[in-house]
């Protein structure tokens, strides 16, 4: 395998992007490019901007500023052309309810020509979704595994997946995820996901969006972020530790007589071994879980902002 | 060889995957000139995304540990001495560090750690050579 010498374009580039509704700033001044073939978790509190973010990027809301270009065109001129390559699983569900599910599949198969009718019969089949079956009487989780179905089946280049997981039962999600897993590796496809559920993605993505109240609080590779902060345990058997941390850059801190722990930002090995021969104490390094790590970013925030504000 | 991989251990999963084929390797367990899965046998197998093994592999190939042939894969480096040196010092280092530390905070002598370890060092490397 050659590396190409020439970076291929984003498949989306995202400018400045300013959006409010009513007055009041759901995105303030986003700046986002996402390379071809990363697997990004879009992580954010309710409120944060994940959808609205994701509804930019296929053209569903237009920016007040700024812009959002989606493989190469700007979103909100995307053609049928550009939308048969782009597979969208979304919170507003709009699903005709008189139909079965079989004439649901033929309906929206017409419209890409890449559907691959082999891949969206297993689906049916493992998503267990009977085609003689009203879409008015599907339960919701069932209805949203008919929307990811949908979604998939004509093996789009971008998938965005909004909350995809969020009705469906654990196994149901294992699934889920496996399918994702099956999807990216025989080709290279870009997928978008917000999820809140993140014990969930952590085990498939390589890039994290954290976003908070409209702003960007990280964009960049997951493995950066998981090397970015670790847990630590400070141990000494025969003297009492001091009670504050020994580091400088600490999230969080607590100790008793004989053992501490906190978060603290990834301390270079050098200072590890400083302070374990200044306090007598051995020290056990573990990495977070994407649940820790983006609370860890969303304080550092908090932090920040303190600062600024003294 | 076997990897295991734990996904929400915390701990990067391209860093597990290359720590463990470099313990192979300096290990003799994967044998100079022994090819490594392709990327995509590898990624399908672990079920992780293939760039993660990738970025791993990429890392070994700077570490001298494997050599890519073009069009072909990436094989096991016929290691020099020195190479191999410095990365199994790396690999035992974590380890001996936990033990001095252990031993210190419980207040063993020097001679006595050492002893120990020569002891547990006997243990094994005479049930190799046998």
């Amino acid at each position: 395998m050659s590396t190409p010498l020439k970076k291929p374009r984003p498949v989306i580039e995202i400018r400045d992007l300013v959006k409010c509704f009513r007055g009041e700033a759901a995105l303030s001044g986003v700046s986002v490019s996402i390379p071809r073939g990363s697997i990004v978790g879009l992580l954010g509190a309710n409120g944060a901007g994940k959808t609205t973010l994701l509804r930019h990027m296929i053209g569903h809301a237009l920016p007040d500023s700024g812009t959002c270009l989606t493989l190469g065109c700007r979103a909100e001129a995307l053609t049928a052309t550009e939308l048969a390559r782009i597979g969208m699983v979304h919170q507003e569900e709009q699903l005709v309810e008189w139909m079965t599910v079989r004439q649901c599949i033929a309906y929206v198969r017409v419209h890409y020509p890449t559907w691959n009718d082999a891949l969206a019969d297993a689906l049916r089949k493992k998503f267990e979704l009977e085609p003689g079956k009203r879409i008015a009487a599907l339960s919701t989780g069932q209805r949203q595994r008919l929307m990811i179905l949908l979604a998939v089946a004509f093996e789009p280049e971008l998938l965005i997946l909004d909350e995809p997981a969020a009705a469906l039962d654990p196994i149901a999600r294992a699934d889920f995820l496996d399918m994702l897993l099956d999807m990216i590796q025989t080709r290279t496809r870009t997928i978008i996901i917000s999820s809140h559920i993140l014990s969930d993605v952590e085990k498939i993505i390589d890039r994290t969006l954290i976003l908070d109240r409209g702003h960007v609080a990280y964009n960049g590779s997951f493995e950066d972020l998981q090397e970015a902060f670790c847990k630590v345990r400070l141990k000494r058997l025969d003297r009492p530790l001091p009670e504050a941390s020994p580091f400088a850059d600490t999230l969080s801190w607590k100790g008793d007589a004989n053992s501490a722990s906190g978060m603290v930002a990834l301390p270079p090995e050098k200072q590890i071994a400083a302070v374990e021969s200044r306090l007598g104490c051995s020290i056990e390094r573990t990495g977070l879980s994407l649940d820790e790590l983006y609370r860890c970013v969303l304080d550092r925030r908090e932090e920040m902002a303190d600062e600024k504000a003294e | 060889m076997l990897l295991d991989i734990n996904a929400t251990s915390g701990v990067p999963i391209y860093r597990q995957v290359l720590e463990q084929l470099r313990r192979g390797i300096v290990s003799g367990q994967l044998a100079p000139g022994e090819q490594l899965t392709s990327v995509r046998d590898l990624a399908a197998e672990l079920r992780v995304n293939p760039m993660t093994v990738s970025k791993a592999y990429s890392l070994l190939e700077l570490d001298g540990l494997v050599e890519r042939r073009r069009g072909i894969g990436l094989f096991v480096a016929g290691l020099r001495e020195r190479v191999k040196e410095a990365a199994r010092r790396e690999l035992m280092q974590e380890l001996f560090r936990q033990a001095a530390s252990s031993a210190c905070q419980l207040d063993m002598k020097e001679e006595e750690a050492v002893a120990l370890l020569r002891e547990w060092y006997r243990h094994f490397s005479s049930g190799r050579k046998a």
